[in-house]
């Protein structure tokens, strides 16, 4: 079942200009000049129940834009879009109710009161009877691990601790959609990895569907099960995330270490990335040359050190946004 | 109604906790109340004199009473925020939630004055008993029966304010029209009572603001009478529903030219 549908939707910011210097703002009054820029172009999409999907591209590819029409938040200039069967431009309320939001650079939380009275203050805001929320909040503040500083006003919570708060905040009225808009912007690796363990585990225990957008690899790879790649308001890629791994990952990297200095043979399929002394690095297309054959050149004897590795994902969807980019420039 | 019982009881928990700031503002207050003293101390060559139809202790009251309102209820909150909020992107992060977005800035606003404004009656209060004694003829009854025209003319102001920040929706900056809606309501009705401006204008204000806003509450508890807390009454009531009407459509019409920044 689809609890998200985007059909042709289009979104299209009028952006005033003005030249430079006083000439130009004399004549930004007297003559206005508006460019068009187009966020968000005719893109359609569904996602089923449950289902995790990173929803990514570059700064300025409509990802934030998408997800602002979805929760009712921007009214589109084109197409229509359904998030559990209801209209988010005109039953923006209503939506509320089923989904739950997370923009990582904004906060929601009220920052001079404690994560238990902000808690509280959100049950009442979504007409959730308060012993509920009261076993809401044990609930999830157990799952968050929020324990601790539970009692804490959210402006003395290091910035771990208030995304968590943060999520839980969102969580409060059990939303069936989750968005979240960078997430686990500026944190360490650990408070990341905790982040996103609790977020697989809502998904599978809650059946919440999460719709993510990220410029965080390890997010989209760790989190998501299906990657939609936008780039200048059109959507490039929707594939799943195994589907996705298997195509673009026919290449290894292969870094070797050498006892002595040696020239390696460059057969069809072999690029070779690095060269520095004994330190050798290059990328095997296994569709062209197998990964077997590749360590052949190598001599045995003289070989130290040796590793082989898939091409990192940030590189891959750093190609596909390049080649998008390219194919634009050829139309 | 409940969420918004919860918005304006989360505000006054904040606000709470910040009434030693709100004492502060105290020490400015206290200086244009006592240079409001002297001025109309100088104006009147005695107490029995009428200016305008005032007695000195009844303009004096009438300048603690308007000048408590203008210091009790800071607007911030109902306009630069709100303006802020526009012209940045932020309000997006604010309507998508089950609740109306202008209840939400007045549930806000009003618990943020339901701390500050009983602090400055208080300091009022003290000031006018110590520098000009009590108001003649004053009974305890007026100022329960005028407590809900101060409120509704704290709400009237906030709904207008609330209207004259949403045209950010459509314009780069929307103080220079919060400044003259200010400068209005603070030179007329604030800092002297209507009467004290030409007759030919008078009528003319009782179609503004200030007529609802300051100068009723101030003047029906200097001067009580039936007939005049009916007429505020009225007046406050219609300016009430068209201010709201206006507030919805301004803000449905806004909402859907709303342009976040990134997106």
């Amino acid at each position: 079942m689809n609890v998200i549908e985007a059909e042709n939707l289009s979104k299209i910011f009028r952006v005033r200009q003005k030249e430079k210097g006083l000439k130009g703002s004399v004549q930004a009054i007297l003559r206005p000049r508006i460019q068009e820029i187009q966020a968000v172009n005719d893109i359609s999409f569904s996602v089923e129940a449950g289902e995790t999907l990173a929803f990514i591209g570059p700064n300025g590819a409509g990802k934030s834009t998408t997800i602002k029409m979805l929760t009712g938040i921007l009214y589109p200039d084109g197409g229509r879009a359904r998030v559990l069967g209801i209209d988010p431009v005109k039953q923006r309320r209503r939506l509320a109710y089923e989904i739950g939001t997370v923009f990582g650079q904004k906060e929601q939380l009220w920052t001079h009161l404690t994560p238990y009275d902000n808690f509280r203050f959100f049950g009442a805001i979504y007409d959730i009877p308060d012993p509920e929320t009261e076993r809401r909040i044990r609930k999830l503040a157990d799952t968050f691990e929020l324990g601790p500083f539970l009692n804490t006003p959210v402006r003395s919570l290091s910035l771990g601790q208030r995304i968590r708060c943060e999520i839980v905040a969102s969580l409060i009225h059990e939303p069936k959609v989750l968005f979240l808009d960078e997430p686990t912007i500026g944190l360490d690796p650990v408070v990341k990895e905790h982040i996103r363990s609790l977020i697989r585990q809502m998904n599978r225990e809650l059946g919440t569907t999460v719709f993510l957008t990220s410029h965080d690899v390890g997010d989209i790879e760790k989190l998501c099960r299906r990657i939609i790649i936008v780039n200048s308001g059109r959507i490039v890629l929707d594939d799943s995330m195994e589907h996705l791994k298997y195509h673009y990952l026919n290449r290894k990297i292969v870094e070797v270490k050498l006892q002595e200095e040696a020239q390696l043979p460059a057969p069809e399929g072999v690029t070779f990335l690095k060269r520095k002394g004994s330190h050798v690095k290059f990328q095997v297309d296994t569709q062209k040359l197998r990964i077997n054959d590749a360590l052949h050149l190598i001599d045995a004897e003289n070989l130290e050190d040796i590793n082989i590795s898939n091409i990192p994902l940030e590189s891959i969807i750093t190609e596909i946004y390049k080649a998008e980019g390219r194919e634009e420039k050829a139309v | 109604m409940k969420k918004y019982r919860v918005i304006y009881r989360s505000v006054l928990m904040e606000n709470l906790q910040y009434a030693a700031n709100i004492a502060m503002g105290f020490i400015s207050f206290s200086i244009i109340v006592f240079v409001f003293i002297q001025l109309w101390n100088y104006m009147y060559s005695s107490p029995q004199e009428l200016i305008a139809g005032y007695t000195k202790s009844q303009m004096i009251w009438y300048v603690l009473i308007t000048e408590t309102i203008w210091f009790g209820t800071p607007s911030h909150v109902v306009t630069r925020q709100v303006a802020a909020d526009i012209r940045g992107g932020n309000i997006a992060y604010l309507i998508n939630k089950p609740y109306h977005y202008t209840l939400y800035c007045l549930a806000k606003y009003t618990g943020g004055w339901s701390v500050q404004l009983p602090m400055f009656a208080l300091t009022a209060l003290g000031l006018g008993a110590v520098l000009v004694g009590p108001l003649p003829a004053f009974h305890p009854w007026t100022l329960l029966a005028v407590t809900p025209v101060i409120i509704a003319g704290i709400t009237i102001d906030a709904v207008l304010r609330l209207c004259i920040s949403m045209i950010s929706f459509w314009i780069e900056d929307s103080n220079p029209f919060q400044w003259l809606y200010n400068k209005l309501l603070l030179v007329v009705g604030t800092i002297f009572p209507v009467e004290i401006f030409p007759e030919v204008l008078q009528p003319f204000f009782k179609f503004t603001p200030i007529y609802t806003v300051c100068y009723g509450p101030a003047k029906l508890i200097v001067d009580f009478s039936t007939e005049k807390y009916a007429e505020i009454l009225l007046a406050q009531a219609l300016y009430l529903a068209a201010a709201c009407g206006l507030m919805f459509f301004l803000y449905g019409k806004g909402v859907k030219k709303l342009y976040v920044n990134g997106g």
